[in-house]
């Protein structure tokens, strides 16, 4: 039925080979009617870019190396710490104080008065429709961006001051300024200046490493099943600190006959060379 | 009927339509529901995977033995106890902390410190302005002893289920505050 | 040699045209400081980038120390500012840059905002612009708290009672962005992974979508 040619059906197959070549998605806007004369992006225009570039990254890298990002104490969910968001926050977290963003209504704090704010922000363009694009041309849109850039700046100040006062007031430095100092009055007195947590050492040090005793533990079988750092493997314990649990005559009966899957080992090694590691043995405790 | 019949009258008026799927359309709805499933099989099991905190549910916590009854004055005052938690995969024990006072009819209450505005520390009397009442640092919420809310705050101080039982109290979990208001 | 080689590929790709569309493009005289000193209010936009490709990159390079795990994160923090060389410059440029992009934004928003370029036909490139600023800021918030140190933790916590409030949905998006009902191993995974792969992959897209409408449409005119 609809199979026949139909020059006035418009078709248009997309993601398909048949779709004609297009003039390329960007064209290159026509500048001519602005004054002035227009100049290439690149090189001519970059460079002048890059220059401002230049001068924002030194003193970007001069702020970074002269003033170390701040860092406070591990957090402690019961330290007593006045919080404070980061500063470009301070204006929102100041406006949710004031008595008509708090309490009954702070629903309308939260949600009401920022939430048209930033939806006013977002949605400009469809507000602020007129033709005139001179900032005092457009007097309701400027006044109020006009007010609310002095309301964020009132508020971030307010919330910096009230900082700044219960500090004074409860006699704190802000952490990361009181770790740094420590830190530095630490590292004069040559003490570790870490803050962090550390796993607790509770591993055993080998007592006497230097006794004849470790030579016979190294040449005999021992080491196979007891391993070189006497941690033991698999079912092979530990025999760090194992004069805590073991006298030494206990140590010696377990070296001659084996105990548990530990074949006897009278024969593999004398019984003077069993007397020496048992002795040994029996005194491997943690230290105290 | 009557209604019906003009209905169909009007339309036979109208050029006929096709009532069966074109080819086109039929690929169209199957590309379309293909693409659907796979969207929706891949991205059903990370969703599920990623809002699993929220359907979880919460545990009841047992009392832990906090302090003699017999310390309790009708000032709060501050107590701390360790309660074990389980955060995900980690197993730790919370340092927590309650305001605890006997109120005039005798009957223990025990405040969590989380300040009901924005969950700052509230501390008692520390703030000279505010004498006997409890105030948060961050934005000057205040309440009183029995936790009512009186600046700031949206609602009162939670409190903890108390438990008395030979000579100690007990605190439970954290519930809203049913002294007041 | 490298003519030949960019002469190999193009003859097989045509690959000419598209860094043409991406590069080959003229600059109208009133945006260019060279001539208008005061058109430097101009550049904000570029800088932007600029410092957002700083944030990019030392915070790719941030992962190679830092782990978010409550345990180990503050420790790793501390241990690549302290110990490891330039450490304390590739943090503080990610510090510092977060800031300095927000200030950078603001400045490029108010620039287009105070001389109405917003308006038709450029309507929709503003609305993606602020989604972009509101990504940026869920950036900082959710970076704000990878350190682990006191300030992130209370901070956060703040934030979550804010997104508390809402109505109805106020604690299922809290504990939702928590990760659970405490502040705490899994609040501190979330907000990495937000940080780190969701909120950029939505940035890269916006920034995408902003570039190409400020091509298709050129620059607005002299006021």
């Amino acid at each position: 039925m609809a199979h026949g040619f139909k020059p006035d059906e418009k078709v248009v197959f997309v993601g398909d080979s048949r779709v004609k070549k297009g003039t390329g998605f960007i064209t290159p806007p026509d500048y001519t009617a602005y004054p002035g004369k227009s100049e290439a992006f690149i090189p001519n225009f970059l460079l002048k870019e890059w220059m401002v570039g230049v001068v924002v990254l030194v003193g970007f890298l001069v702020l970074t190396i002269s003033e170390p990002a701040p860092l406070g104490y591990p957090a402690d969910p019961g330290a007593s710490v006045i919080p404070m968001p980061d500063w470009y926050f301070l204006f929102l977290y100041e406006y949710l104080k004031l008595p008509y963003a708090s309490g009954d209504y702070v629903v309308l704090g939260t949600l009401g008065v920022s939430g048209v704010a930033f939806g006013a922000l977002l949605l400009a363009p469809f507000l602020d429709t007129g033709k005139e694009r001179r900032f005092y041309k457009r007097p309701i849109a400027s006044t109020l961006m006009f007010l609310s850039l002095a309301a964020v700046v009132y508020l971030t100040n307010s919330a910096w001051t009230h900082y700044a006062h219960e500090l004074e007031k409860s006699g704190m430095k802000p952490e990361h300024i009181q770790r740094e100092e420590e830190a530095h009055e630490k590292h004069l007195q040559g003490l570790p200046t870490s803050n962090a947590k550390q796993p607790e050492e509770n591993e055993i040090a080998i007592v006497d490493q230097q006794n004849p005793a470790m030579e016979i533990y190294k040449k005999s079988s021992c080491i196979n099943c007891h391993a070189a750092d006497m941690k033991g493997q698999g079912n092979a314990p530990t025999l760090r600190g194992v004069g805590d649990k073991l006298e030494k005559d206990e140590i010696a009966d377990i070296i001659a006959n084996g105990r548990g899957q530990m074949p006897p080992q009278k024969d593999a090694v004398s019984a003077e060379e069993i007397d020496q590691l048992a002795g040994w043995l029996a005194s491997q405790k943690a230290a105290e | 009927m009557n209604h019906n019949h003009n209905d169909e009258h009007e339309e036979s008026h109208k050029p006929p339509r096709r009532t069966e799927m074109s080819r086109r359309q039929f690929l169209t709805y199957t590309l379309g529901g293909a693409t659907a499933y796979m969207a929706a099989g891949v991205v059903i099991p990370m969703v599920r995977f990623a809002v699993d905190p929220i359907l979880q549910k919460g545990e009841t916590g047992d009392f832990v033995k906090v302090v003699e009854s017999s310390k309790i004055t009708a000032e709060p005052q501050e107590f701390d106890f360790e309660l074990k938690q389980q955060d995900g995969w980690y197993n730790s024990t919370a340092q927590l902390t309650a305001w605890i006072r006997k109120a005039d009819d005798g009957t223990i209450i025990a405040l969590s410190p989380i300040c009901k505005h924005l969950g700052c520390l509230v501390g008692w009397n520390n703030n000279e302005s505010h004498v006997n009442e409890f105030y948060c640092p961050c934005h000057g919420a205040r309440y009183t002893p029995d936790g009512k809310n009186l600046a700031v705050a949206p609602k009162p101080l939670d409190m903890y289920t108390v438990k008395e039982d030979g000579g100690w109290i007990y605190l439970g979990e954290i519930i809203p505050n049913t002294v007041v208001n | 040699m490298l003519k030949n080689v960019y002469n190999w590929i193009d003859e097989r790709l045509d690959i000419t045209p598209i860094w043409r569309d991406v590069a080959d493009h003229e600059v109208p005289e009133h945006v260019n400081p060279a001539h208008h000193f005061s058109a430097f209010v101009y550049c904000f936009g570029g800088l932007t980038f600029f410092i957002t490709v700083i944030q990019i990159l030392s915070g790719m390079f941030l992962t190679m120390y830092y782990v978010p795990d409550i345990i180990n994160a503050y420790a790793s923090v501390e241990f690549l500012q302290t110990k490891v060389a330039f450490g304390q410059i590739v943090r503080g440029m990610h510090h510092w840059g977060a800031s300095l992009v927000i200030v950078m934004m603001f400045l490029h928003t108010m620039r287009v905002f105070f001389t109405g370029s917003y308006k038709a036909p450029r309507e929709m490139n503003w609305v993606v612009g602020m989604l972009i600023f509101f990504v940026m800021l869920g950036l900082g918030l959710t970076g704000y708290l990878l350190p682990w140190d006191n300030k992130a933790y209370f901070a956060t916590k703040v934030t979550l009672e804010i997104a508390n409030s809402v109505p109805w949905l106020g604690p299922i998006i809290k504990e939702l962005l928590q990760g659970g009902t405490i502040v705490g191993a899994e609040t501190l995974t979330r907000f990495f992974a937000i940080h780190v792969f969701f909120l950029p992959a939505v940035l890269l897209a916006l920034l995408v979508g902003h570039f190409i409408m400020i091509r298709r449409q050129g620059i607005s005119g002299p006021l």
